[in-house]
């Protein structure tokens, strides 16, 4: 169980040609929120993680992986 | 307000609240290295004015770790601020304050002072590293939470 949370949601934002606020916008949280999951410093709620999916147009298991 | 603007200003409250927090607890903690309070075990229940003003400023400090940074900006700004991300530091920094009032609390009762301490000057010394401890780490992760990159 000692798995870590990866993600590539710096790359999908980047991507779409997103800031973190822009991104921030979409899903309706704060510029911090996306921040620490960037930065792998926060591990989102399930119902965060679905958001984040719908607003990048990708799935969880595109945007998140268990490294 | 849109939610653009709402997310900016949110963004700004946080960094003031971290910084503002760090600074207000730094101020306490070193009012007690400059002025501590006097506390007595003898005669008359009576410790000097400063040891109440203490657990007044223990007090209102520890109300920041609560979800109300952003109060006067409205509900859509104040739920930005105080996010997921922000009670979760605030329960880590809590957290870690818990295990530094248990450190010092067991080590005060298998160590006992070489005189006799007070009920409220043993919590002062158990009360004030603790709120020092929780509030300059909420301070510390909001602050990291809120760096670019």
């Amino acid at each position: 169980m000692g798995d870590q949370l990866g993600n590539r949601l710096r790359e999908e934002r980047a991507r779409r040609d997103l800031t973190q606020a822009q991104l921030a916008e979409l899903v309706g949280v704060s510029r911090k929120t996306i921040n620490t999951v960037e930065n792998g410093v926060f591990v989102p709620s399930t119902v965060l993680a679905l958001r984040l999916a719908k607003a990048l147009g990708t799935t969880v298991e595109a945007l998140f992986q268990l490294r | 307000m849109n939610s653009q603007n709402a997310i900016e200003l949110a963004d700004r409250v946080s960094r003031r609240r971290a910084r503002g927090t760090a600074a207000a607890t730094a101020v306490f903690l070193a009012i007690q290295v400059v002025v501590p309070p006097v506390f007595r075990t003898e005669g008359i229940a009576y410790s000097g004015p400063r040891s109440y003003m203490w657990a007044v400023n223990a007090a209102a400090l520890l109300m920041l770790l609560l979800p109300v940074g952003g109060y006067i900006f409205g509900r859509q700004v104040r739920a930005l601020v105080n996010d997921d991300v922000s009670r979760h530091n605030s329960r880590t920094a809590a957290a870690a304050g818990f295990w530094v009032a248990m450190a010092i609390s067991l080590g005060m009762y298998a160590f006992p002072a070489g005189r006799m301490l007070s009920a409220a000057e043993a919590l002062y010394y158990v009360v004030t590293p603790t709120v020092g401890v929780a509030l300059l780490g909420f301070a510390w992760l909001e602050s990291r939470a809120l760096r670019d990159g």
